[in-house]
């Protein structure tokens, strides 16, 4: 039986096992536990290896192994490459609803100053309406529609970014739906490790979480597609072979975000067929 | 346990996530920690100085940072990587408290480091949470205290809380365990439900 201090070989003697904490950490990684046999260490053990003056001195230097341990899977988690992606698609999502509310208040307050102006017709076109805020009689109006464009503007430029990034980290699942959509869908998985080990379904209907589980919940009818929808391909597709794109669409990803995670290159030739079986799909003649 | 003034507290040096102090103990809040809310409900749960505890789903170390400041030593067993840096930060400051970065469902993992324990604690989001537990029953000594925190939702959200529970004491009956009192932690925590069990 192997402990992180010592084994005990089949004669019951100890062994123990010198070491700095590295080097115990090394040890206890190449452990294969068998559960079904296996006995916890024992005070008596503890105290028969003779490596601990006392109890206290025990847990300090197991400590070291355990807290080596967490930090170096601290560090794993945060140093894959999508973590900086994913960061930034959740700052673009948030960013978008930012903006959605500050336009909204800006109409507000230009149609105070402006009670000619009238929204009608022209319903969420705030790009077309900020350029009249900012020639607007109103200065403290003007300065928060100035401030209102450099959003605009940092979002665009953080949008491309995320696309171009999504290119390099995730190649395959960019390429079926674009680096936006495929950053969004991984960062709601929450990783491409994540996304690498999700089946088809799921991935078909990520971000429609809620509609998800009123089905399984109340029996309402299944969601047909979450973020996946905003990809062309599937919301411009007829209503009836929607749900079939989504479905196929879906399955290709799963088997791209694999690649993506795996080998982190593109491969053409799974490009290529995958992109043929969904045109052939749109078409209709499947 | 410790009460001041009806309050469950513990004693220890304050300041691991803004709690209350009151005549220098810190307030340990049962609408926070599911095991201050059993202990409001039962009087007879205890911890003691002596106690070697091994904790599943530590989480950022809120409630482990009570347990430590009652027992001998807490092993800490947390798998994501977010609330483990929190853990490592509250471990900092409790010299009792032994961060492992673990998966529960996999025991094997890191039971190299681990001794006998008088106490297994289980509160984790997962759906087989009766089988986590079982999975840890050698590391308990003859005679030693279970408690599972079950959240019915993680288990599946389909099935009633009372029907994911009645399963539970089944499953944990046959894994060879006498079950001993059961709550719901109303009106502290929704739908979750405290298992108090002793090893055959």
């Amino acid at each position: 039986m192997e402990y992180w201090c010592l084994s005990v070989d089949d004669r019951g003697d100890l062994l123990p096992v010198e070491g700095a904490p590295l080097d115990l950490l090394a040890r206890v990684r190449s452990i294969a536990t068998d559960m079904r046999t296996f006995r916890p260490l024992t005070a008596d053990m503890i105290q028969k290896s003779g490596l601990f003056s006392d109890r206290s001195e025990y847990i300090r230097r197991l400590r070291e192994v355990t807290t080596l341990q967490a930090r170096e899977e601290i560090r794993d988690a945060v140093s894959g490459k999508d973590a900086e992606l994913l960061q930034m698609v959740r700052m673009l999502d948030q960013m978008d609803e930012v903006i959605n509310l500050l336009s909204e208040r800006l109409v507000e307050w230009y149609q105070v100053t402006n009670p000619a102006f009238s929204q009608k017709g022209k319903q969420g076109s705030v790009k077309r309406i900020l350029p009249k805020i900012l020639r607007s009689r109103s200065p403290p109006l003007r300065g928060m529609a100035k401030e209102m464009e450099g959003l605009m503007e940092a979002r665009t430029a953080l949008a491309a970014e995320v696309s171009r990034l999504a290119g390099r980290v995730i190649p395959n699942t960019s390429e079926l739906v674009g680096g936006l959509v495929a950053a969004r869908i991984m960062a709601r998985a929450g990783g491409l490790e994540k996304l690498a080990r999700m089946p088809g379904s799921s991935v078909q209907v990520i971000g429609a979480e809620a509609a998800l589980f009123s089905h399984i919940r109340q029996g309402s009818p299944s969601p047909k597609h979450g973020i996946i929808f905003q990809h062309r391909r599937v919301h411009n597709a007829p209503r009836e072979v929607r749900g079939r794109v989504a479905r196929v669409l879906a399955a290709k990803l799963a088997i791209g975000a694999r690649i993506d995670f795996f080998r982190g290159e593109p491969d053409p030739e799974f490009l290529a067929s995958a992109q043929a079986m969904i045109d052939s799909m749109v078409g209709g003649s499947l | 346990m410790i009460r001041v003034d009806g309050q469950i507290v513990s004693p220890g040096a304050g300041g691991v996530y803004n709690e209350r102090m009151v005549q220098g103990y810190r307030v340990w809040d049962p609408y926070r920690s599911k095991l201050s809310a059993l202990c409001m409900l039962d009087d007879s749960i205890d911890l003691s100085g002596t106690m070697r505890v091994l904790y599943l789903g530590a989480a950022n170390g809120t409630t482990v940072s009570h347990v430590a400041d009652y027992v001998e030593v807490v092993y800490a067993v947390e798998f994501a990587p977010r609330p483990l840096r929190d853990l490592l930060v509250v471990a900092e400051k409790r010299k009792n408290i032994v961060p492992i970065a673990g998966d529960a469902t996999r025991p094997d993992r890191y039971a190299p480091y681990l001794e006998e324990v008088d106490l297994l604690y289980q509160d984790v989001a997962q759906p087989d949470q009766a089988g986590i537990l079982l999975k840890h029953l050698p590391f308990l000594t003859t005679g030693g205290q279970v408690i599972l925190m079950l959240k019915t939702r993680s288990v599946d959200i389909r099935r009633t809380p009372e029907e994911v529970f009645a399963e539970t004491i089944e499953r944990l009956t046959e894994g060879g365990l006498i079950v001993q009192k059961t709550f719901w932690l109303e009106p502290y925590h929704h739908d979750h439900a405290a298992i108090v069990c002793t090893l055959t």
